[in-house]
């Protein structure tokens, strides 16, 4: 049997393992386990204040696009990928990945709750303004595929929409969008603004590479699995997604910073999601759509290092949860 | 579409590139000709340019890009930090032509901001009554701040640097040292001549005060002492008081360490009230929420390290102050803890026997004791527990609770190891009582009771400044700073106020020093020795005896000068006797070897008998961590190993990309630079596994993480040789492994390594690189394949993963 099935019976126990990569990712993700308020996120309000317009803006436009998008994520996966996967290993990191969106969603919350930003017209932006309500459509068009209509997963169509909601949630909102938007936060910390923030970013973003490997792994499985739903008609399909979420993307970035702020203007961001987007669709088997180079070489600074943390002055985000679990006894 | 600059007067002009081009020609003059240094810094600034960006914006966004360049190559540092000194230079003097100009605007300046600091209620009036600012304004040397790095022209700059009441800037990097330097002469007799001397050490970078020194010297406030060292009695009056003097000392700057372990334990009984106590914990975590409420601006914490003996009834607890969990009212998240370990504990460990908690109301005198006099009484409490004579006691075993601390030490890296009878048995001012804790960053050993408030005044050589041009190390050199700094560090004390009485009279009856050193393996990578190598040990223990023999030299000449300290006689200096001396006396005591190494090279007899005569300082070594005063430095802090080849720092002033410029000068004289570059950012700075670099290199620069946590504590034992105090032994670890974790730490103790500082743990999971190619279906395939052998699962039998490869059209 494949990764894919419906029988509520599958996948209760969890050895012989079969993907020993989701038990990799589960282990992994369990120590990465962490809390917003390890982070004293109220070090940055005085920041915040001194900041342009333009910049708050972006900020807040920011926590607008995340907060609903995390819950998002957690409904793609509770209606479209955890009901049709089989494989109790493959349980267990999507149990853990619905509670880190819910983390995530909790940390935005603190952000909110932390910054003098308005609650509520952060809340409505994804409603109200019409970029950011486009990428959220686009989700959830997939997501009611999987839902609202009779879907049935031993199909080559319900197979395919599947993969769609997948590339839809993992390789689009969280490899793409997410992964602007935090360039784009991350930028800050580089001229010394919302270090905490930044870090409480640092931890998002190591649970979001998690959730990329899982979902291209998974991706991945089932197109092998599954050679029947490989058609040329649905590869032109998949990558005319990834194409279009570019555009809307584009859009919203000219959105989130109309003018520009040091260091960074929309159509800085737009190349990097250009850049982005190249590696999405190689990681799918693409060829690369854009050949751009990425703008943002600080990135190498803000997120492609270890850290050196001088542990009186910043938080140590490279901590992890389980020492015990690595015990082996050996000085007994 | 056409950008617009706006002025600091609020005009607008249009945006004028060669401005700029002048500018980054500029600050790129004297290096690598093969770059085309404007075009790339000028055509990566334009992707970022906006209209209506500000004049001050723009500067800040060409510094940026030049930065974010470092990772290709670190002579990108180079052009940031001139261009933002250049910045700091029109801010502070104005517009300049050239060099000279820049020298003559030092020199004009320099009596009229020193004046308006003391005007405006900043700076000591002594400074303008002692000193003649002219004539020191004539030895100020600009070209100094050559010398800084981008990081330490920031953290000078955001730091250190006076800023105005109206928040102009005061200082250039050079007034900044001078005034330090003055600061610390105020006692001399001939100040202008000290200052001078002082200035001329410390703005060369050959030797640097320590933090608070840097913050506060010749400031109306001049908390200059480093590190306080306090405990907490068993009573409510002491434990307010404490409390209090938290507070102030940490409005100074000052870092506290703080003994718990006399405090009664959970569930104690209270005589006054018929109740029973709440033990130590909430009582740390009140402590930990005022290092909080008095921050400067917010940004900087106070700082405090919490010492407890692992006999105490609540030691479980102090275990989990630092965990991300729990009830929130019983945590400590600002302040650390570390461990203060007896001997007899480390003896049971080895044995696998059992160990006793208890609670301090029935054991009081166990925290005064140490070495076999601890392990006597200790035996004897046990032995009256066991007879059920003890209100309250848990027996568990002494191998369990090791786990548990270093269990506790890799998930939160704290409680820090420590041990009390290694630590007292090797002291040389033994004669003012039992040493209770260490300080903040593990490396002063202090006693101290309710009278006193132990103080430590800190200084570090920079030994990247002593090396010789044709190679090696200049002895000679390290001599005279090593001498000129005991000096500087004595007037200090005579200088510097608490608002603590305790540590003001402790500081004048002890004069206590502690001077280190800092860039070990920045000059053995020059030298071209691995970290872990006999060459490297050997370094690291000649250069500290010649340290030691100067301080030590050095205080004796003050003695004579100035007269002993207070409480000299019935010392063991009186006594004839030098830091090498204690590691017999604590092999006698332990009963059990000392592993290291006992050569010696100078002549320490003489020494013997001159120490005899008379110290003017109680201690006077120390190696800190060094982690910001290193920075400004532009050196490796401390004896701390590279952390990575290519890492990012986190401080308050940012995150900065460090590139190992030694590697990169070994690799561009080879030619191997620009191939290798971003194999080395893909494996974050391991260039074990990357092809093109030859073996001999790949030997000399390992990782922290790749090196023998034992060449950790080999360099430590071998400097603690040397040290009467102790070192801020910083640890880095890539195993999980408890087995091997038990093996390490008892190790350090075994050798006569008297503290260990805070744990780093190789992370296994980095985010998805950003800068370097990924293609994670690639990742996986051939993580499968290397797998594939170990692994009955039928999954990893699929060949490599195509995706949709086979099917989708090619583009174009």
């Amino acid at each position: 049997m494949g990764i894919l099935g419906t029988g509520l019976q599958d996948g209760l126990l969890l050895k012989p393992i079969k993907y020993q990569w989701a038990m990799d990712l589960y282990d992994q993700a369990v120590a990465n386990t962490w809390f917003p308020n390890e982070i004293q996120l109220g070090e940055d309000i005085a920041d915040f204040k001194k900041m342009t317009d333009e910049e708050r803006h972006a900020v807040t436009f920011l926590m607008s696009y995340f907060n609903p998008n995390e819950l998002l994520v957690n409904k793609a996966l509770a209606f479209g990928v955890y009901p049709y996967v089989s494989a109790a290993e493959c349980s267990l990191y999507l149990a853990k990945q619905m509670w880190e969106e819910a983390n995530h969603c909790m940390s935005f919350e603190y952000v909110l709750e932390t910054f003098p930003i308005d609650r509520e017209a952060a809340y409505n932006s994804h409603v109200d303004v019409p970029s950011m309500a486009r990428k959220e459509e686009f989700e959830m068009k997939y997501i009611r595929r999987m839902t609202e209509q009779t879907l049935d997963i031993n199909t080559i169509e319900g197979k395919q929409d599947f993969i769609r909601n997948l590339v839809a949630y993992n390789v689009v909102l969280e490899g793409i969008w997410f992964y602007s938007g935090f360039m784009v936060a991350l930028s800050f910390r580089q001229r010394n603004l919302l270090r905490n923030f930044g870090s409480l970013m640092d931890w998002v973003v190591r649970d979001e590479s998690l959730h990329l490997k899982f979902g291209i792994n998974l991706i991945l499985t089932v197109l092998e699995e599954n050679p029947e739903i490989q058609t040329e008609e649905f590869a032109d399909e998949i990558r005319q997604m990834i194409l279009d979420a570019v555009e809307m993307e584009e859009a919203y970035n000219h959105d989130l910073l109309p003018g520009g702020i040091l260091g960074l203007n929309a159509n800085y961001i737009n190349q990097y999601v250009k850049y982005l987007a190249d590696r999405r669709l190689e990681e799918l088997g693409f060829e690369p759509h854009y050949k751009v180079s990425n703008p943002a070489k600080w990135m190498a600074t803000a997120n492609d290092t270890l850290e050196l943390v001088n542990f009186f002055e910043s938080t140590n985000t490279s901590y992890e949860a389980n020492a015990s679990a690595t015990t082996k006894a050996k000085a007994e | 579409m056409a950008i617009t600059v706006v002025k600091r007067n609020g005009q607008r002009e249009p945006y004028d590139a060669n401005k700029i081009n002048i500018a980054i020609e500029e600050a790129a003059a004297g290096l690598d000709e093969n770059i085309t240094w404007v075009t790339q810094i000028a055509s990566e600034l334009e992707l970022t340019l906006f209209d209506g960006i500000t004049t001050q914006q723009l500067d800040e966004a060409v510094i940026q890009v030049a930065l974010q360049n470092v990772k290709d190559d670190p002579a990108f540092d180079t052009v940031a930090a001139r261009l933002l000194l250049k910045t700091i230079y029109k801010r502070v003097l104005g517009d300049y032509t050239d060099a000279a100009d820049l020298k003559r605007l030092h020199k004009e300046h320099f009596a009229t901001n020193v004046t308006r600091g003391v005007e405006e209620g900043l700076l000591d009036p002594r400074l303008t009554s002692m000193f003649d600012l002219d004539a020191l304004a004539e030895h100020l040397e600009p070209a100094h701040d050559e010398l800084l790095k981008y990081i330490g022209v920031v953290t000078l700059n955001n730091r250190y640097g006076i800023k105005g009441r109206n928040g102009d800037a005061l200082e250039v990097p050079q007034y900044f040292w001078m005034r330090i330097a003055m600061g610390l002469s105020l006692n001399e007799a001939n100040p202008n001549e000290a200052a001078l001397k002082f200035y001329e050490k410390m703005s060369s970078l050959e030797y640097l005060a320590a933090g608070s020194t840097l913050v506060n010297a010749g400031t109306i406030y001049p908390q200059l002492a480093n590190c306080f060292v306090m405990e907490m009695q068993d009573d409510m009056e002491h434990i307010a008081k404490t409390t209090r003097d938290v507070m102030w000392l940490t409005k100074g700057t000052g870092g506290i360490g703080l003994s718990v372990t006399k405090l009664r334990a959970q569930g104690s009984p209270i005589r006054s009230n018929n109740t029973t106590s709440t033990g130590p914990i909430p009582f740390m975590h009140t402590i930990d929420s005022i290092l909080r409420a008095v921050s400067r601006g917010g940004k900087k914490f106070g700082a405090l390290c919490f010492y407890m003996e692992n006999w105490h009834m609540d030691f479980p607890e102090f275990l989990e102050l630092r965990s991300n969990s729990g009830d929130p009212y019983r945590r400590t998240r600002t302040a650390n803890t570390a461990v203060w370990i007896s001997d007899e504990f480390m003896k049971r460990v080895q044995n696998d026997e059992p160990w006793y908690l208890f609670d301090p109301l029935e054991v009081a005198d166990l925290n005064e004791l140490y070495g076999k006099a601890f392990s006597e009484r200790y035996n004897e409490y046990v032995a009256m527990a066991e007879a059920g004579e003890m209100h309250m006691f848990k027996k568990i075993g002494a191998r369990e609770q090791f786990k548990s601390i270093l269990i506790s030490l890799q998930t939160t890296s704290h409680p820090w190891l420590t041990w009390k009878d290694t630590i007292n048995n090797r002291a040389l001012n033994n004669n003012t009582g039992t040493i209770h804790l260490s300080n903040l960053c593990t490396e002063i050993t202090l006693p101290q009771d309710e009278d006193n408030v132990s103080v430590c005044n800190l200084a570090s050589i920079n030994l990247s400044r002593h090396l010789l041009p044709e190679g090696g190390v200049d002895f000679v050199k390290i001599a005279e700073s090593a001498r000129l700094a005991v000096r500087q560090l004595d007037n200090l004390i005579d200088i510097t106020r608490s608002s603590v009485k305790e540590a003001d009279f402790s500081n004048e009856q002890n004069r206590a020093v502690g001077l280190g050193v800092m860039g070990f393996t920045d000059i053995i990578e020059k030298l071209g020795y691995s970290y872990e190598s006999e060459e490297a040990y050997d370094l690291i223990d000649e250069i500290m005896e010649h340290v030691s023999y100067a301080a030590i030299d050095a205080s004796t000449e003050l003695a004579k000068e100035r007269g002993s300290y207070t409480n000299f006689e019935g010392s063991r200096w009186s006594e004839g006797l030098v830091p090498l001396d204690s590691i017999a006396l604590t092999e006698a005591d332990r009963g059990m070897e000392i592993k290291v190494n006992r050569k010696t090279r100078l002549d320490w007899d003489a020494m013997r008998e001159k120490v005899k005569g008379g110290m003017r300082n109680a201690t006077l070594m120390a190696i800190a961590p060094t982690a910001s005063i290193g920075l400004v430095a532009g050196t490796t802090p401390g004896l701390d190993p590279q952390f990575s080849q290519i890492f990012s720092r986190s401080t308050s002033n940012g995150k900065f990309l460090e590139v190992n410029r030694n590697l990169v000068a070994t690799l561009q004289e080879k030619g191997l630079w620009e191939q290798n570059r971003e194999a080395i950012l893909r494996s974050q700075g391991d260039v074990q596994n990357v092809a093109g670099i030859p073996d001999d290199i790949k030997a000399v620069f390992k990782t922290s993480f790749q090196l023998s946590p034992y060449a950790f504590l080999e360099v430590a034992a071998r400097a603690q040789k040397w040290i009467d105090q102790a070192i801020s032994r910083n640890m880095y670890l890539e195993t999980r492994d408890l087995g091997d974790m038990m093996d390490i730490y008892f190790d350090a103790w075994s050798r006569g390594v008297k503290t260990t500082y805070y744990l780093h743990m190789k992370p296994r999971h980095q985010a998805e690189q950003s800068t370097v190619k990924v293609n994670k279906a690639e990742e996986i395939s051939s993580t499968k394949a290397a797998t594939a052998s170990t692994s009955t699962s039928t999954a990893g039998a699929a060949p490599a993963r195509r995706g949709f490869g086979g099917f989708a059209k090619k583009a174009e």
